[in-house]
């Protein structure tokens, strides 16, 4: 059966999902917005102290806590968007009942709002950074953007392909929490993958993530000594082909998904 | 008209597919003329009703609208716990693009359902009462060609019935139906042609009587 929909019903339910999702975001439990900023906060903080344990300071030639702190934003980009698309279908089973909304709708609104909070988190956060006299400043905004862009955009394509998967084949989610724990360690948040030896860093970095961090770090810090293997049309081109798998999958599952 | 083209449905379980419910259904259902659905209890009444509103899909075939049909009223199902009266009905306005005349429509729905500051709380506190008041207030405000309605009248306690039932009549007089009831005179009263389901097909009946009559036939047979 095609799913065939006008453009101008789309954006009224795109909008709906979007205030519908940011009010439960924002205010769903106590505090919830707080937490948004002080999840991240907290992590960087904790990783900063640990290094200053070990009387580490700079690390490719950047300090310690703008190292973390950019790596981390541009992680929690990541992990946000997508564990929040992944999860957009089950959260919204009730509105599958008027026919106007489609799985795919909940999972981009849901990554697009996710997008939209980090991006403020990660503003607040630099700010904070500048007046705590941290050496931080948005040195190259093109290769910031496209850095957080690209993760954003490859946690779309990851949180589309995944909730189709979740859904069609619900055993497997078991299998999805078991890879996310990794992808924390395995995407250079915390240990620099310029750190590992060949031919280890080659295979971290296939990880596309791992690209935007260390892009990212470079547009704070352009005298960023940046993994070599650094290739941003990489996070781009693995972006757009999860994408494209995704909506795909959502094609072909749309139905199937709803069905009772 | 909504065109029902070869349309089979059987329901997913844990063990398997179940049985089938409808196999085969063909229908051309006209715009303007209102239809009751008829048959033995499990018969696949609700469940062509749900398809025709597009809260569920069939395993095969298609249904066409080419008018406006609304969602099938008289389920719970589109209800967000989580969320109070107010977002409900704000989302429900908001998708069928009332965002311009939003405030309207939410106090017509306040009005309506009568159900105070419960309006405004989480409709997983409310009653199943409070619950369907809210779910009829929430079909009258929109305009449709095709209400889909499933034992709606049947909401609410006495009073909420009275004045339930009187828009209901309005709203038969604007829009045509198509609607499940087990009142044989609530069905003759709205309905002027009428489907018999059975053993998974549907019969197409330009008098609801004689729909009726199939049915019991059916049954006395």
């Amino acid at each position: 059966m095609p799913f065939s929909r006008s453009i101008k019903n789309t954006k009224l339910v795109w909008k709906a999902l979007f205030l519908r999702e940011a009010l439960t975001r924002l205010f769903g439990g106590r505090f919830s917005w707080f937490w948004l900023f002080a999840e991240p906060v907290v992590h960087i903080a904790f990783l900063a102290f640990i290094y200053s344990v070990f009387r580490l300071t700079h690390i490719g030639g950047i300090e310690v806590a703008v190292w973390l702190l950019v790596g981390m934003t541009a992680y929690f980009m990541f992990s946000r968007t997508s564990t929040q698309a992944m999860n957009a279908i089950n959260s919204n089973e009730a509105l599958f009942y008027y026919r106007q909304v489609l799985p795919v709708d909940t999972v981009i609104v849901r990554a697009i709002l996710e997008g939209f909070l980090m991006l403020i988190v990660l503003v607040l956060i630099v700010i904070v950074a500048m007046i705590a006299d941290l050496n931080i400043a948005p040195e190259d905004p093109l290769m910031i953007l496209s850095a957080y862009l690209g993760v954003w955009l490859f946690a779309l394509g990851f949180g589309l392909i995944i909730s189709v998967i979740k859904k069609m084949i619900p055993e497997l989610s078991h299998i999805i929490s078991f890879l996310m724990t990794p992808m924390y360690f395995l995407s250079g948040v915390m240990l620099p993958v310029a750190s590992f030896a060949m031919p280890y860093r080659e295979w971290l970095m296939l990880n596309p993530i791992a690209h935007g961090l260390e892009a990212a770090r470079l547009g704070f810090a352009p005298y960023y000594h940046a993994v070599p293997e650094l290739d941003l049309a990489y996070l781009w081109l693995s972006a757009l082909l999860s994408i494209g798998f995704g909506l795909l999958l959502h094609r072909n599952f749309s139905m199937r998904m709803v069905m009772q | 008209m909504i065109i029902i083209k070869d349309l089979y449905k059987r329901y997913k379980t844990e063990h398997g597919p179940s049985r089938w419910v409808l196999e085969g259904i063909n229908l051309n259902i006209p715009k303007n003329v209102s239809v009751g659905l008829i048959g033995a209890n499990g018969a696949g009444k609700s469940t062509l009703l749900r398809i025709i509103g597009g809260a569920d899909y069939p395993n095969r075939g298609t249904v066409e609208r080419q008018c406006k049909v609304s969602w099938p009223m008289g389920y719970a199902g589109g209800f967000q716990g989580s969320l109070t009266g107010r977002q409900n009905a704000q989302f429900v306005c908001r998708i069928h693009g009332h965002e311009m005349d939003l405030k309207d429509r939410l106090n017509f729905i306040e009005d309506f359902a009568e159900i105070g500051e419960a309006f405004n709380e989480p409709v997983k506190t409310y009653s199943s009462g409070m619950r369907s008041r809210l779910l009829f207030a929430m079909s009258l405000a929109f305009d449709f060609d095709v209400y889909i309605s499933d034992e709606v009248t049947a909401a609410g306690d006495a009073a909420f019935k009275n004045k339930a039932s009187k828009a209901f009549k309005d709203l038969a007089n604007r829009s045509s139906m198509i609607m499940v009831s087990h009142g044989e005179g609530t069905l003759r009263e709205f309905c002027s042609a009428g489907i018999w389901l059975n053993q998974g097909k549907a019969y197409w009946f330009n008098q609801i009587d004689d729909a009726l009559k199939a049915y019991k036939e059916s049954i006395a047979a």
